[in-house]
Parts: structure tokens; C-alpha cells; sequence
């Protein structure tokens, strides 16, 4: 017989039935790897427990709007690097897991592209804004649109405009990249451009900003949305178009002077009002340090210069 | 002893996931939870039926391109192939098995999506760029476990056969594949197993639009992808709406075992 053992492992435990007779070895194998399996299944129902039960040591979890991402994590390296035995973690799974996590007790900040709905912020959540962004609409490089209208925009992610042509493009089926529900650029785009209209439920959806600007770059007939701070090509050589918004373009400009219509604010959420090393750390974002390089650099619009919201 | 501590691990799974998704029946109706049509947690509307079209999608397709190429890999790892070849060819097919199918879906997202989109002008996202993924991930089980069916058929009858005047092919088709079929399907059932539980892959190739596919290239979701997508966010209602789900991929998969344990017996 050939390596019947080695196969063994490969493969789940029901081919066990057949060869009972001739490999026990395996068998109690993976009854052992059972075990091994609910044990770690149970073992990790008592990590999380252990995790939320963890708040004052040297150690802060960020965690929310990928978005926010560069920022909380730029500023949280400079922050280990001043402060020696600090870690600050810093995860991203969108807005509303992020305020999900904070209110949980699983991180110390949320942070979110979006404000909080009326049933988070009676979780007793304080808010402190840590900048301004835009929310840029991409297309295609080679898509000809420049300009697109609010009302346009909101038709094309209704579902209700499908072919470019209609909005002065080529012939060319409108693909739409989507962000998923838990995203604030999605919350705060569907407040602001979609005005309670549903989004076209066909369309695609992606789970992080990055991924909606690669899938844009290389798809002629796709448009998404994504953060100001994201259209630069800085990490990839994929580059995306912005289109003008009413006839505005978007910028730092125009976002800080509220012309640009889709802009928003950034926020940190925690849960009462910041103390001890969590309010160190959103200090060290807010101070002049991180604001005038970091926030800057990113794309987005330091706190200080307002931006009319 | 061990075998009692698997049964009440998968006991106690299968009861918490249960007490969890219980409100969905009484709080939302388990007939408005699987035949509604609408998946869209920001309204509160639960509806899994596109949820559960698209696993079936996903599952059938990637049998039908899976399944030939796996049983033509065992046909040929046990009746052709040289022990030298052989000696390569069951490793490679065993590694497959072994790679994480995150590296799957990054293969499909950063490879074939972009193909597919180049080819047929949609975002590359959808049923085939899925099927494609999972065909590949399901070959390892099916063509291992083919093979040993396969394996197990008793060389007299193919000798039979060759005395008959029967050529290798004529062998292979008419004796040998017919005599092993139970455990082909067999086998093929646990790979139906392995590509209706498939998440990560899936998520990143499927699209997630919680619809049903207006085409092989447009997005649509399965219920493992929905429940990754939405887990961590969830609260409430929603939460209680993705246990359930969990609940129905339990009980296809106990159907399936089922299956397998009703065709074992029949080949006893």
C-alpha cells in the first residue's frame, strides 16, 4: 500500500470509516487533533474574556475605520518611539466595528469615519475629532467623465444610471465598487450624497478602501469612492481618477473651505472621557507634531483648519 | 474516552450556535429569514435566500469543474502513471491540500480577477472567477479519495478484463471507473463538504453583493462570505441572523454527512 498514513492528516476524519480496520494510527490521531480543536475553540472564548478585562496597563488598542488607519498607525509608532514600554495596537475592520469594539471594551479607542448613530452615542461614547476629509468619487483612468452632479451620482449608485454614455462617457457598462456596511466613507457617503436613497444591492462590495481603489484602477467601466487622503498613488504605482463634484474639485482646499459637498470628519470615540496613557495618545494626534505632518502627508486636513461641516 | 469528548465538543458547538440563532424564529419568523429576498442589515431585513442560491452556485459550479479534473487525476495516478511519475504527481496534488485558502483568494483576486475582468469588461468578480478558485481547492479531496476507491477494486478484475481483449482505456471506462463509482461519489460528496464551507477564499473573489447573480460575472454572496463580512460589526438582531445562518451551514453539511454514511453502507 502507498503512504496511506501520511494522507491521513490531509484529510478530515470521515475517510476514517472506511479503513478502520487497517490505520488506528490515524484515527487516534486526529481524535487528538479533535481535542486539540475544541480545546483551542475554548481556550480562545476565555482570551477575549481576559482582553476586555484589560485596561490600565501599557498598552492601548485602536481600532475601527481603515481610513483612519495611516494616521493611528503613523502616530502610534512616533508615540512608542517617545514613550519606551508603550504599545499601542492599531487595527482597522471599519467604523462601526471599531465603535462596536470600544463600546465592548475590547479597544480603548474607536475610531470612525462617521458620526455615531443615535443608539452608539447613548452608549455613553465621547467623541473627539482628529480631522477633515473628503470623499473623492474614482473612475477608471481612462474613463473621459471629469464632472459628475450630485443627483448623477446618486442615480449611479442607485442603480438607476447604468452606461457611461449617459453621463457624456463611452458606451460602457457603469460598474460599481461599494464599501461594505460597517464602513464609515460608505455611512457617511450615503448620508451625504445618497440622501437616504438605498444603494444598487448588485453592486460589489469590498471590505477596505484599499481594495476599492486597486479593483477601480484596473476595471475602465468602474467608479468607487474612496477618502481624499487615498487617491494619491503613494504605496502602488495603480493610479485612479478623481471626477469633480458639482463642479468642484476635490482637495484640501476645497474640503477645509466646504465648497467640496462630500466631506466629513474623522473621529476618535472612547468610551467616557479619555484618560491616562489613551488620552496621551490622543493628544500626541491632536498636537502640532502629527497634525502638520502626518495628517498632512496622508491627505487629509489637520483639525485646526476647520473645514465647514 | 476521546471519541466522547469530539461528540460533546461538536454537541456543544451545535447547541450554543442554536441558543444563539433561536430569536430569529421568534423575533423574525424563520420563513421570512429563509425565503426573503432582501439581505440588508442597515434596514433590519434578513432574508438569506440569495445568501443560500449562492452557496448552491458556488458549490454546483465548482463540482462540475472540479470534479472531472480530480477523477482524472485518480484515474490516472492509479492506472497509468509510472510509480516515478506517480511519485511526484500525488505530492503535488497532496500540497495543494495543504495550502491556506487565503492564498487561494489572493490568488484570485491579484490573478484571475483582473483576467477575467480584461476578458469580459465586467469588475472580475462573480460566479466563474469563484468556481474557477474552488475547482482547484476541491481537487486534492476528491482526487485522493477517488483513488483510493479506485486503488481498492481488486486487480483480478482488471486482468479479467485485459484477458477479455480490452484495452487499458476500455479497462479504465468500463470496468475499473464503474466498479469504484460509489466511492467517487463518495468523494465528490466530501468535496461539495470542502466548497460549501469555503470562506476566506470566496470572500475575496465573490463580490458580495447580496443578490441574486444577474450573470457569471456579477457579484453576488454566500453565506460563509456574508457572515465574515458582517461578523464584526454585528449586534442585536443582525448578530442573531448570522448564528442562524451558521445553523443552516450545519445542517447542510450534517445532510452531507449523512449522504456519505448512507452511500458507505450501501457499498458494504
Amino acid at each position: 500500500m502507498h503512504s496511506r498514513d501520511h494522507r491521513q492528516i490531509l484529510l478530515s476524519s470521515r475517510r476514517a470509516r472506511p479503513h478502520r480496520k487497517t490505520c488506528g494510527s490515524g484515527v487516534r490521531a486526529l481524535r487528538a487533533l479533535g481535542i486539540l480543536a475544541a480545546g483551542l475553540f475554548v481556550s480562545s472564548f476565555l482570551l477575549t474574556g481576559c482582553a476586555s478585562g484589560l485596561r490600565n496597563v501599557s498598552q492601548i488598542t485602536v481600532s475601527g475605520s481603515t481610513t483612519i488607519l495611516p494616521i493611528a498607525e503613523q502616530a502610534a509608532e512616533t508615540f512608542m518611539q517617545q514613550k519606551q514600554g508603550v504599545s499601542v495596537l492599531v487595527s482597522g475592520l471599519g467604523s462601526s466595528a471599531g465603535i462596536e469594539a470600544v463600546s465592548a471594551g475590547t479597544a480603548q479607542i474607536g475610531t470612525s469615519s462617521r458620526d455615531a448613530k443615535a443608539e452608539e452615542s447613548n452608549l455613553g461614547l465621547v467623541d473627539t475629532p482628529i480631522a477633515y476629509d473628503g470623499i473623492a468619487v474614482i473612475v477608471n483612468p481612462s474613463n473621459p467623465v471629469n464632472n459628475l452632479t450630485s443627483s448623477q451620482l446618486r442615480d449611479i449608485f442607485a442603480g438607476k444610471i447604468t452606461n457611461w454614455k449617459e453621463v457624456g462617457g463611452k458606451d460602457e457598462r457603469i460598474s460599481i465598487v461599494n464599501r461594505d456596511e460597517a464602513s464609515g466613507t460608505r455611512e457617511a457617503f450615503s448620508k451625504l450624497v445618497m440622501k437616504s436613497q438605498a444603494f444598487d444591492p448588485a453592486a460589489a462590495v469590498l471590505p477596505g478602501t484599499g481594495q476599492v481603489r486597486d479593483v477601480v484602477a484596473r476595471a475602465s467601466g468602474a467608479i468607487g469612492y474612496i477618502s481624499l487622503g487615498f487617491v494619491k498613488p503613494r504605496f502602488t504605482n495603480v493610479t485612479v481618477k478623481a471626477v469633480s463634484v458639482d463642479g468642484v474639485e476635490p482637495s484640501e482646499a476645497t474640503v477645509a473651505s466646504g465648497t467640496y459637498p462630500i466631506g466629513r470628519a474623522l473621529h476618535f470615540f472612547t468610551k467616557g472621557q479619555p484618560t491616562g496613557l489613551v488620552k496621551e495618545y490622543i493628544d500626541f494626534v491632536l498636537s502640532s507634531q502629527i497634525q502638520d505632518s502626518v495628517v498632512i502627508d496622508a491627505g487629509f486636513i489637520p483639525i485646526a483648519n476647520g473645514g465647514k461641516q | 474516552m476521546c471519541a466522547f469528548a469530539a461528540v460533546l465538543a461538536v454537541a456543544l458547538i451545535f447547541l450554543f450556535v442554536g441558543w444563539k440563532a433561536w430569536p430569529i424564529a421568534t423575533d423574525y419568523g424563520i420563513g421570512n429569514f429563509v425565503f426573503g429576498k432582501v439581505w440588508s442589515s442597515s434596514t433590519n431585513t434578513f432574508g438569506i435566500l440569495p445568501l443560500i442560491a449562492g452557496s448552491a452556485i458556488v458549490t454546483f459550479g465548482a463540482l462540475l469543474l472540479g470534479t472531472p479534473l480530480a477523477v482524472g487525476t485518480a484515474v490516472f495516478l492509479s492506472e497509468i502513471a509510472s510509480p516515478r511519475v506517480r511519485s511526484i504527481v500525488r505530492p503535488a496534488v497532496e500540497l495543494l491540500a495543504g495550502v491556506p485558502s487565503v492564498i487561494y483568494g489572493f490568488f484570485g483576486i491579484v490573478m484571475l480577477r483582473p483576467l477575467i475582468a480584461h476578458f469580459t469588461g465586467s469588475l472580475g468578480f462573480g460566479a466563474l472567477t469563484t468556481w474557477i478558485v474552488l475547482a482547484v481547492m476541491i481537487v486534492p479531496t476528491i482526487a485522493t479519495l477517488s483513488e483510493d476507491a479506485l486503488r481498492s477494486i481488486p486487480l483480478g478484475i482488471r486482468e479479467a478484463s485485459y484477458a477479455m481483449g480490452a484495452t487499458t482505456w476500455q479497462t479504465i471506462y468500463k470496468v475499473v471507473v464503474p466498479a469504484a463509482k460509489i466511492g467517487i461519489f463518495d468523494a465528490v460528496i466530501l468535496g461539495m463538504g470542502r466548497a460549501i464551507g469555503e470562506t476566506m477564499a470566496v470572500l475575496m473573489v465573490v463580490g458580495n453583493a447580496p443578490v441574486f447573480p444577474k450573470g457569471i460575472t456579477a457579484p453576488f454572496a454566500t453565506l460563509t462570505s456574508q457572515i465574515v463580512l458582517d461578523m464584526p460589526y454585528s449586534i442585536g438582531l443582525h448578530r442573531t441572523a448570522l448564528f442562524a445562518m451558521a445553523v443552516m451551514l450545519f445542517v447542510f453539511s450534517m445532510l452531507l454527512v449523512l449522504a456519505v454514511r448512507l452511500l458507505s453502507k450501501l457499498r458494504d
